[in-house]
């Protein structure tokens, strides 16, 4: 399942020289932008590549091309080409870690049998399936019926859902580059929101949110989708929507008390 | 004061209590009394009554967690409003096809959050009615208090 390194090295050979060109310009030149976003489109497929080798693991595949093409990005601006050793041999390492890291941060930060996490992940790919089959995000009891289990099975793996943390996948996010932009993945927001937000005393704080949140807070709370339409909207899981929007509330609430 | 909210969300806001029922009288039975201490740290205690109650009646997974972060957000206001050393009360009655829920806790003010707030604007939209208002306590006291109520199922595809 590995692709050897010669074939790999080849691949991106045409390559090298715009690495070094990109380490040699300095921080302030105008070119660097392009020729980052170049080399990383470029590189790209090696990011894929990773990110598909740590699937089937309960992680949304598109998140973890998206933590992959993180690593990505920081191995093209940490590569320096005069320490002798190629690309990939760098990068391939450093996306691994951001991806490795990504599992450490996201995975359960209480011990949970592991009974209970195939509990969890059946219940996520389960919720995933009938909410496309529902338009609406499925009851406990549908979820039983659907796997064949009891309905206590459920609302055991439920609860332990609480016990699974991802925060950290987004802070991974903040301050990225444009290039990984979560907002491309989404679809043309109603103009009306901008709008909304204008008119709110909040405006600041929901500036300051990385760009997902505030998607998922305007859609919610102004744009009245709910989460599994957000989820199907932002390509993440219902879960994730209903995690990622508790804790961006409990921000804003902070926010708004120290004004 | 009742009004129907863009999304038609029934919500209403008053400075008074909007039934004829005074503080004098008890409470109608809630199936579930919750009473802590109103500081942010037990929050969580109510958030996973209002997550396991929501779940066991067999709501969405949308509305188990409408309903908790509405919780959530009726309580943390609360607490923010609440005299030193007060209690919040948090009662919960399961019907057929809704959550009701109301907490109240000792305020210092008489007047209930505002409508233009961000906090009301989440409260509206996670649930299907929601009403807040102060009523007098004891001794000159007030007491701000939250009703809201959540349906087992988001009403989608308009």
């Amino acid at each position: 399942m590995t692709q050897s390194s010669e074939r790999a090295t080849n691949d991106y050979e045409h390559l090298d020289p715009l690495l070094a060109e990109l380490a040699e310009l300095p921080a302030d030149d105008p070119r660097r932008t392009e020729l980052r976003d170049r080399l990383v489109t470029e590189f790209l497929p090696v990011a894929q590549h990773i990110a598909r080798r740590f699937g089937q693991r309960g992680e949304p595949h598109d998140d973890l091309v998206q933590v992959a093409t993180v690593g990505l990005i920081s191995a093209i601006d940490r590569f320096d080409p005069t320490r002798g050793s190629d690309f990939l041999s760098f990068a391939v390492p450093t996306i691994m870690g951001e991806v490795r890291r990504h599992f450490r941060d996201t995975s359960w930060s209480v011990r949970v049998p592991r009974r209970l996490k195939e509990l969890h992940l059946a219940i996520t790919s389960a919720t995933n399936e009938l909410s496309q089959h529902l338009g609406r995000a499925p009851t406990p009891s549908e979820l039983a019926k659907h796997l064949g289990i009891s309905k206590d099975e459920v609302y055991e793996g439920l609860e332990a859902s609480n016990a699974y943390r991802s925060s950290s996948l987004d802070e991974l996010l903040v301050g990225t580059d444009k290039s990984v932009s979560l907002g491309d993945a989404l679809g043309d927001e109603d103009p009306e929101l901008m709008s909304v937000e204008n008119r709110e005393a909040l405006q600041p704080l929901l500036q300051q949110l990385p760009e997902r949140e505030r998607t998922i807070i305007l859609l919610r709370f102004f744009g009245n989708l709910t989460q599994t339409q957000i989820a199907d909207r932002i390509g993440i899981s219902q879960m994730h929507v209903s995690r990622l929007l508790a804790r961006t509330l409990v921000e804003l609430r902070k926010g708004l008390l120290s004004e | 004061m009742a009004e129907v909210d863009v999304d038609g969300t029934e919500v209403t806001v008053s400075e008074h209590e909007p039934s004829t029922t005074t503080s004098e009288k008890p409470a109608p039975a809630a199936d579930v009394e919750v009473r802590i201490a109103a500081a942010p740290a037990h929050l969580s205690v109510v958030r996973a009554v209002a997550a396991d109650l929501a779940m066991r009646a067999d709501f969405t997974l949308d509305a188990i967690s409408d309903l908790k972060m509405a919780v959530d957000e009726a309580c943390s206001e609360l607490i923010s409003r609440a005299v030193a050393d007060a209690d919040l009360v948090c009662r919960f009655t399961v019907e057929d096809e809704q959550i009701h829920f109301s907490a109240e806790a000792p305020t210092g003010s008489a007047v209930p959050p505002s409508r233009e707030s961000f906090g009301w604007r989440v409260l509206t939209a996670l649930t299907d009615a929601v009403s807040t208002w102060v009523v007098p306590g004891g001794d000159g006291s007030q007491v701000l208090r939250f009703d809201l109520v959540k349906k087992r199922a988001d009403v989608v595809g308009l």
